[in-house]
Protein backbone atom coordinates (compact mmCIF):
# COMPACT_ATOMS: atom_id res chain seq x y z
CA UNK A 1 0.00 0.00 0.00
CA UNK A 2 1.73 2.99 -1.54
CA UNK A 3 -0.68 5.46 -2.17
CA UNK A 4 -0.18 8.65 0.34
CA UNK A 5 -3.53 10.02 0.63
CA UNK A 6 -4.95 6.10 1.32
CA UNK A 7 -2.34 5.69 4.43
CA UNK A 8 -2.72 8.86 5.57
CA UNK A 9 -6.45 8.50 5.05
CA UNK A 10 -5.96 5.43 7.54
CA UNK A 11 -4.81 7.55 9.82
CA UNK A 12 -7.40 10.21 10.18
CA UNK A 13 -10.05 7.33 10.27
CA UNK A 14 -7.99 5.93 12.83
CA UNK A 15 -8.08 9.44 14.84
CA UNK A 16 -11.62 9.88 13.88
CA UNK A 17 -10.70 13.09 11.72
CA UNK A 18 -12.37 12.15 8.52
CA UNK A 19 -16.12 12.93 7.03
CA UNK A 20 -18.85 10.28 7.13
CA UNK A 21 -18.23 9.83 3.51
CA UNK A 22 -14.57 9.19 3.57
CA UNK A 23 -15.13 6.87 6.58
CA UNK A 24 -17.12 4.30 4.38
CA UNK A 25 -13.96 4.59 1.44
CA UNK A 26 -11.72 3.49 4.30
CA UNK A 27 -14.02 1.00 5.42
CA UNK A 28 -13.97 -0.59 1.71
CA UNK A 29 -10.43 -0.41 1.42
CA UNK A 30 -9.55 -2.34 4.75
CA UNK A 31 -11.59 -4.97 3.80
CA UNK A 32 -10.11 -5.69 0.43
CA UNK A 33 -6.65 -4.69 1.41
CA UNK A 34 -4.44 -6.99 4.24
CA UNK A 35 -1.54 -4.67 3.57
CA UNK A 36 -3.87 -1.24 4.64
CA UNK A 37 -5.37 -3.77 7.72
CA UNK A 38 -1.24 -4.28 9.02
CA UNK A 39 -0.49 -0.80 8.67
CA UNK A 40 -3.51 0.39 10.96
CA UNK A 41 -2.93 -2.56 13.40
CA UNK A 42 0.82 -0.81 13.46
CA UNK A 43 -1.03 2.82 13.74
CA UNK A 44 -3.20 1.30 16.48
CA UNK A 45 -0.51 -0.11 18.65
CA UNK A 46 1.62 3.02 18.59
CA UNK A 47 -0.94 5.08 19.88
CA UNK A 48 -2.30 2.88 22.25
CA UNK A 49 1.26 2.17 23.69
CA UNK A 50 1.95 6.03 24.04
CA UNK A 51 -1.68 6.69 25.39
CA UNK A 52 -1.15 7.70 29.20
CA UNK A 53 2.25 6.76 28.79
CA UNK A 54 4.47 10.31 28.99
CA UNK A 55 7.59 9.68 30.87
CA UNK A 56 7.57 11.66 34.31
CA UNK A 57 9.18 14.36 34.40
CA UNK A 58 9.65 16.57 37.55
CA UNK A 59 11.12 20.50 37.85
CA UNK A 60 15.12 19.91 39.10
CA UNK A 61 14.50 23.32 41.29
CA UNK A 62 12.59 23.97 44.64
CA UNK A 63 9.65 25.58 44.73
CA UNK A 64 10.75 28.27 46.74
CA UNK A 65 14.08 29.11 44.32
CA UNK A 66 11.63 28.74 41.62
CA UNK A 67 9.20 31.34 42.29
CA UNK A 68 11.78 33.56 43.75
CA UNK A 69 13.18 33.26 40.13
CA UNK A 70 9.24 34.18 39.05
CA UNK A 71 8.77 36.64 41.09
CA UNK A 72 11.72 39.05 40.64
CA UNK A 73 10.92 38.78 37.02
CA UNK A 74 8.04 39.49 37.58
CA UNK A 75 8.84 42.31 39.72
CA UNK A 76 11.07 43.44 37.39
CA UNK A 77 8.87 43.44 34.41
CA UNK A 78 6.39 45.47 36.38
CA UNK A 79 8.61 48.34 37.33
CA UNK A 80 7.47 51.42 35.43
CA UNK A 81 9.63 52.95 32.88
CA UNK A 82 12.14 55.05 33.94
CA UNK A 83 10.85 58.67 33.63
CA UNK A 84 12.70 60.89 30.41
CA UNK A 85 14.05 63.78 32.74
CA UNK A 86 13.33 67.20 30.88
CA UNK A 87 17.14 68.97 30.47
CA UNK A 88 16.63 71.81 31.59
CA UNK A 89 19.30 74.52 29.98
CA UNK A 90 21.58 74.79 33.27
CA UNK A 91 21.28 70.75 32.82
CA UNK A 92 22.68 70.93 29.51
CA UNK A 93 25.06 72.74 30.58
CA UNK A 94 26.39 71.22 32.93
CA UNK A 95 26.49 68.07 31.64
CA UNK A 96 28.19 68.94 28.26
CA UNK A 97 29.53 73.05 28.60
CA UNK A 98 31.35 72.68 31.89
CA UNK A 99 33.57 70.19 31.40
CA UNK A 100 34.90 71.54 27.66
CA UNK A 101 35.14 74.98 29.40
CA UNK A 102 37.35 73.71 32.30
CA UNK A 103 39.61 71.93 29.60
CA UNK A 104 39.79 75.00 28.22
CA UNK A 105 40.84 76.92 30.96
CA UNK A 106 43.60 74.77 31.95
CA UNK A 107 44.64 74.61 28.33
CA UNK A 108 44.73 78.20 28.30
CA UNK A 109 46.94 78.55 31.30
CA UNK A 110 49.36 75.92 30.72
CA UNK A 111 49.98 77.84 27.13
CA UNK A 112 50.27 81.06 28.92
CA UNK A 113 53.00 79.12 31.43
CA UNK A 114 54.94 77.83 28.44
CA UNK A 115 54.94 81.86 26.65
CA UNK A 116 56.29 83.56 29.92
CA UNK A 117 58.60 80.31 30.33
CA UNK A 118 60.52 81.77 27.25
CA UNK A 119 60.18 79.26 24.41
CA UNK A 120 61.30 76.26 26.23
CA UNK A 121 57.98 74.82 26.55
CA UNK A 122 59.26 72.44 23.86
CA UNK A 123 61.87 71.05 25.44
CA UNK A 124 58.83 70.70 28.84
CA UNK A 125 56.50 68.66 27.03
CA UNK A 126 58.94 66.13 25.86
CA UNK A 127 60.30 65.94 29.25
CA UNK A 128 59.94 62.37 30.79
CA UNK A 129 61.37 61.15 33.85
CA UNK A 130 61.75 57.99 35.91
CA UNK A 131 61.58 58.56 39.65
CA UNK A 132 63.98 56.53 40.56
CA UNK A 133 66.45 58.92 38.85
CA UNK A 134 65.14 62.38 40.33
CA UNK A 135 66.08 63.82 43.51
CA UNK A 136 64.77 66.68 44.93
CA UNK A 137 65.25 69.38 47.54
CA UNK A 138 62.83 71.74 49.62
CA UNK A 139 63.84 74.71 50.96
CA UNK A 140 61.43 77.13 53.30
CA UNK A 141 62.50 80.40 54.29
CA UNK A 142 60.35 81.47 57.26
CA UNK A 143 61.00 84.96 56.69
CA UNK A 144 60.36 85.45 53.37
CA UNK A 145 57.38 83.14 53.86
CA UNK A 146 59.19 80.94 50.07
CA UNK A 147 59.15 77.74 49.56
CA UNK A 148 61.80 76.48 47.12
CA UNK A 149 61.82 72.53 45.57
CA UNK A 150 65.26 71.88 43.83
CA UNK A 151 65.30 69.00 41.46
CA UNK A 152 68.56 67.25 40.31
CA UNK A 153 69.35 64.31 37.77
CA UNK A 154 71.37 61.40 39.83
CA UNK A 155 71.58 59.71 35.95
CA UNK A 156 75.11 60.66 34.46
CA UNK A 157 73.75 60.16 31.14
CA UNK A 158 70.69 62.41 31.52
CA UNK A 159 69.15 63.82 28.24
CA UNK A 160 69.15 66.97 30.10
CA UNK A 161 71.78 69.38 29.33
CA UNK A 162 71.40 71.09 33.06
CA UNK A 163 71.59 68.36 35.57
CA UNK A 164 69.70 70.34 38.02
CA UNK A 165 67.26 73.42 38.24
CA UNK A 166 64.85 75.12 40.49
CA UNK A 167 61.06 73.51 39.79
CA UNK A 168 59.25 76.05 41.41
CA UNK A 169 59.21 79.23 43.86
CA UNK A 170 56.17 79.36 45.66
CA UNK A 171 55.48 82.38 47.93
CA UNK A 172 52.61 82.55 50.60
CA UNK B 1 0.22 41.36 62.46
CA UNK B 2 -1.47 40.11 59.21
CA UNK B 3 -1.73 36.44 58.72
CA UNK B 4 -0.72 35.37 55.20
CA UNK B 5 -3.90 33.66 53.70
CA UNK B 6 -3.50 29.77 53.28
CA UNK B 7 -4.30 29.44 49.74
CA UNK B 8 -3.62 25.48 49.75
CA UNK B 9 -7.33 24.24 50.13
CA UNK B 10 -8.60 27.56 47.59
CA UNK B 11 -9.53 26.07 44.18
CA UNK B 12 -7.58 27.03 41.15
CA UNK B 13 -10.70 29.20 39.51
CA UNK B 14 -10.52 30.76 43.39
CA UNK B 15 -6.72 31.57 43.25
CA UNK B 16 -6.48 33.31 39.58
CA UNK B 17 -9.43 35.48 40.81
CA UNK B 18 -7.48 36.24 43.60
CA UNK B 19 -4.22 36.50 41.16
CA UNK B 20 -6.37 38.99 39.09
CA UNK B 21 -6.65 41.13 42.19
CA UNK B 22 -2.89 40.86 42.17
CA UNK B 23 -2.49 38.21 45.15
CA UNK B 24 1.13 37.15 44.56
CA UNK B 25 0.21 34.66 46.93
CA UNK B 26 -2.07 33.32 45.15
CA UNK B 27 -0.76 32.90 41.70
CA UNK B 28 1.87 31.43 43.90
CA UNK B 29 0.23 28.67 45.08
CA UNK B 30 -1.16 28.08 40.90
CA UNK B 31 2.93 27.70 40.01
CA UNK B 32 3.26 25.28 42.52
CA UNK B 33 0.51 23.32 41.44
CA UNK B 34 1.17 22.98 37.87
CA UNK B 35 5.12 23.52 37.34
CA UNK B 36 5.91 19.94 36.92
CA UNK B 37 3.64 19.84 34.18
CA UNK B 38 4.44 23.24 32.68
CA UNK B 39 7.59 22.18 32.86
CA UNK B 40 7.57 18.68 31.81
CA UNK B 41 5.78 19.69 28.35
CA UNK B 42 8.47 22.00 27.69
CA UNK B 43 10.87 19.63 28.21
CA UNK B 44 9.34 17.06 25.87
CA UNK B 45 9.43 19.81 23.14
CA UNK B 46 13.32 21.01 23.97
CA UNK B 47 14.59 18.07 25.16
CA UNK B 48 16.83 20.43 27.41
CA UNK B 49 16.93 20.82 30.74
CA UNK B 50 18.25 24.97 30.58
CA UNK B 51 16.00 25.75 27.66
CA UNK B 52 12.64 23.90 29.60
CA UNK B 53 13.41 25.69 32.56
CA UNK B 54 13.83 29.02 31.18
CA UNK B 55 10.94 28.35 28.93
CA UNK B 56 8.70 27.36 31.54
CA UNK B 57 9.81 30.52 34.00
CA UNK B 58 9.10 32.86 30.87
CA UNK B 59 5.49 30.61 30.65
CA UNK B 60 4.61 31.84 34.16
CA UNK B 61 5.72 35.40 33.95
CA UNK B 62 4.08 35.84 30.84
CA UNK B 63 0.82 34.33 32.17
CA UNK B 64 0.89 36.90 35.22
CA UNK B 65 1.04 39.30 32.61
CA UNK B 66 -1.65 38.02 31.01
CA UNK B 67 -3.71 37.14 33.30
CA UNK B 68 -6.91 39.26 32.83
CA UNK B 69 -7.17 37.34 29.31
CA UNK B 70 -7.64 34.20 30.92
CA UNK B 71 -11.61 34.19 31.40
CA UNK B 72 -11.75 30.19 32.58
CA UNK B 73 -13.24 28.92 28.69
CA UNK B 74 -10.37 25.76 29.49
CA UNK B 75 -9.03 25.29 32.64
CA UNK B 76 -6.12 27.21 34.01
CA UNK B 77 -3.54 24.18 33.60
CA UNK B 78 -4.52 23.76 29.99
CA UNK B 79 -4.19 27.28 29.58
CA UNK B 80 -0.50 27.58 30.92
CA UNK B 81 0.05 24.46 29.08
CA UNK B 82 -0.86 26.43 25.86
CA UNK B 83 1.38 29.07 26.56
CA UNK B 84 4.66 27.33 26.79
CA UNK B 85 3.74 25.76 23.90
CA UNK B 86 3.96 28.70 21.99
CA UNK B 87 7.20 29.73 23.58
CA UNK B 88 8.31 26.63 22.89
CA UNK B 89 7.41 26.93 18.84
CA UNK B 90 8.87 30.25 18.61
CA UNK B 91 11.85 29.16 20.44
CA UNK B 92 12.09 26.27 17.76
CA UNK B 93 11.21 28.57 14.87
CA UNK B 94 14.10 30.71 15.75
CA UNK B 95 16.54 28.16 16.18
CA UNK B 96 15.63 26.43 13.02
CA UNK B 97 16.09 29.88 11.09
CA UNK B 98 19.74 29.38 11.78
CA UNK B 99 20.09 26.03 10.99
CA UNK B 100 20.10 24.09 8.02
CA UNK B 101 17.74 21.97 6.89
CA UNK B 102 17.45 19.04 8.53
CA UNK B 103 16.95 15.68 7.10
CA UNK B 104 13.45 14.68 8.71
CA UNK B 105 12.81 18.04 5.92
CA UNK B 106 14.15 16.83 3.12
CA UNK B 107 12.68 13.50 3.38
CA UNK B 108 9.32 15.06 3.85
CA UNK B 109 9.28 17.33 1.28
CA UNK B 110 10.84 14.11 -1.09
CA UNK B 111 8.44 12.38 -0.43
CA UNK B 112 9.49 10.56 3.04
CA UNK B 113 10.89 7.45 3.66
CA UNK B 114 8.26 6.67 6.13
CA UNK B 115 6.38 4.73 3.13
CA UNK B 116 9.14 2.65 2.34
CA UNK B 117 8.82 1.21 6.18
CA UNK B 118 8.01 -2.35 6.68
CA UNK B 119 5.02 -2.58 8.96
CA UNK B 120 5.52 -3.74 12.35
CA UNK B 121 3.53 -6.27 12.88
CA UNK B 122 3.75 -7.76 16.15
CA UNK B 123 3.07 -5.18 18.94
CA UNK B 124 6.78 -4.03 20.09
CA UNK B 125 5.44 -2.59 23.41
CA UNK B 126 3.66 -5.74 24.79
CA UNK B 127 3.98 -7.34 28.37
CA UNK B 128 6.39 -4.72 28.93
CA UNK B 129 5.75 -2.85 32.46
CA UNK B 130 5.03 0.97 33.09
CA UNK B 131 7.99 2.18 34.12
CA UNK B 132 10.00 0.31 31.40
CA UNK B 133 7.70 1.43 28.65
CA UNK B 134 7.73 4.82 29.20
CA UNK B 135 11.51 5.05 29.69
CA UNK B 136 11.43 2.99 25.97
CA UNK B 137 9.12 6.26 24.88
CA UNK B 138 10.91 9.00 25.82
CA UNK B 139 14.04 7.47 24.34
CA UNK B 140 12.25 7.05 21.34
CA UNK B 141 10.63 10.43 21.46
CA UNK B 142 14.34 11.81 22.00
CA UNK B 143 15.16 10.26 18.39
CA UNK B 144 12.71 12.26 16.46
CA UNK B 145 13.36 15.76 15.20
CA UNK B 146 11.42 18.58 16.41
CA UNK B 147 8.83 18.84 14.04
CA UNK B 148 7.86 15.46 14.23
CA UNK B 149 8.51 15.31 17.76
CA UNK B 150 5.85 18.33 18.45
CA UNK B 151 3.01 17.18 16.60
CA UNK B 152 3.22 14.00 18.27
CA UNK B 153 3.28 15.55 21.73
CA UNK B 154 0.18 17.68 20.79
CA UNK B 155 -1.59 15.13 19.13
CA UNK B 156 -0.90 11.90 21.71
CA UNK B 157 -0.74 13.79 24.48
CA UNK B 158 -2.26 17.25 24.54
CA UNK B 159 -4.70 15.70 22.67
CA UNK B 160 -5.05 18.11 19.96
CA UNK B 161 -7.20 17.71 17.11
CA UNK B 162 -5.85 18.25 13.37
CA UNK B 163 -6.87 21.43 12.65
CA UNK B 164 -5.86 23.04 16.53
CA UNK B 165 -2.28 21.58 16.06
CA UNK B 166 -2.03 23.26 12.34
CA UNK B 167 -3.35 26.46 13.88
CA UNK B 168 -0.32 26.44 16.59
CA UNK B 169 2.22 25.58 14.61
CA UNK B 170 1.14 27.60 11.99
CA UNK B 171 1.50 25.13 9.11
CA UNK B 172 -1.52 22.96 6.88
CA UNK B 173 -3.55 20.45 7.83
CA UNK B 174 -2.11 18.51 5.07
CA UNK B 175 1.48 19.03 7.04
CA UNK B 176 0.25 17.98 10.09
CA UNK B 177 -1.21 14.88 8.82
CA UNK B 178 2.05 13.83 6.76
CA UNK B 179 4.16 14.42 10.10
CA UNK B 180 1.96 12.50 12.42
CA UNK B 181 2.15 9.74 10.12
CA UNK B 182 5.87 10.13 9.25
CA UNK B 183 6.90 10.54 13.93
CA UNK B 184 4.04 7.29 14.38
CA UNK B 185 5.93 4.84 11.76
CA UNK B 186 9.62 5.99 13.01
CA UNK B 187 8.28 5.46 16.62
CA UNK B 188 6.79 2.01 15.61
CA UNK B 189 10.22 1.06 14.18
CA UNK B 190 12.10 2.42 17.20
CA UNK B 191 10.29 1.02 19.69
CA UNK B 192 10.31 -2.59 17.68
CA UNK B 193 14.50 -2.16 17.36
CA UNK B 194 14.60 -1.68 21.22
CA UNK B 195 12.32 -4.78 21.27
CA UNK B 196 14.68 -6.39 19.18
CA UNK B 197 17.83 -5.87 20.77
CA UNK B 198 16.22 -6.80 23.77
CA UNK B 199 15.90 -10.51 22.92
CA UNK B 200 19.23 -10.88 21.66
Amino acid sequence: MTDQEAQLKLQAFMDGELSVRETSEVRDLLERNPEARALLAELRNTKAALAGNEAECRLPESREFFWSKIEREIQRSSRPARPVVSQSWFAWFRRHLLPVSGIALVSCLLALAALRSGGSSAQMGEMELNADDMSSYTYRDQQQKITMVWLSDRNEDSQFTEKSGLASVTSE
Amino acid sequence: MKLKPDHSSASDEQLVEAAKDGDMGAFEELVARHRDKIYARAFSMMRNEDEALDLSQEAWVKSWQRLKQFQGESSFGTWMTRIVINLCLDQLRRRKRQRTESIEEMDEESGGVERQMPVVNVNPTEGLERGELRKRIDHALGQLSHEHRTVLVLHEFEEMEYKEIARTMGCSIGTVMSRLFYARRKMAALLASLKTEDSK
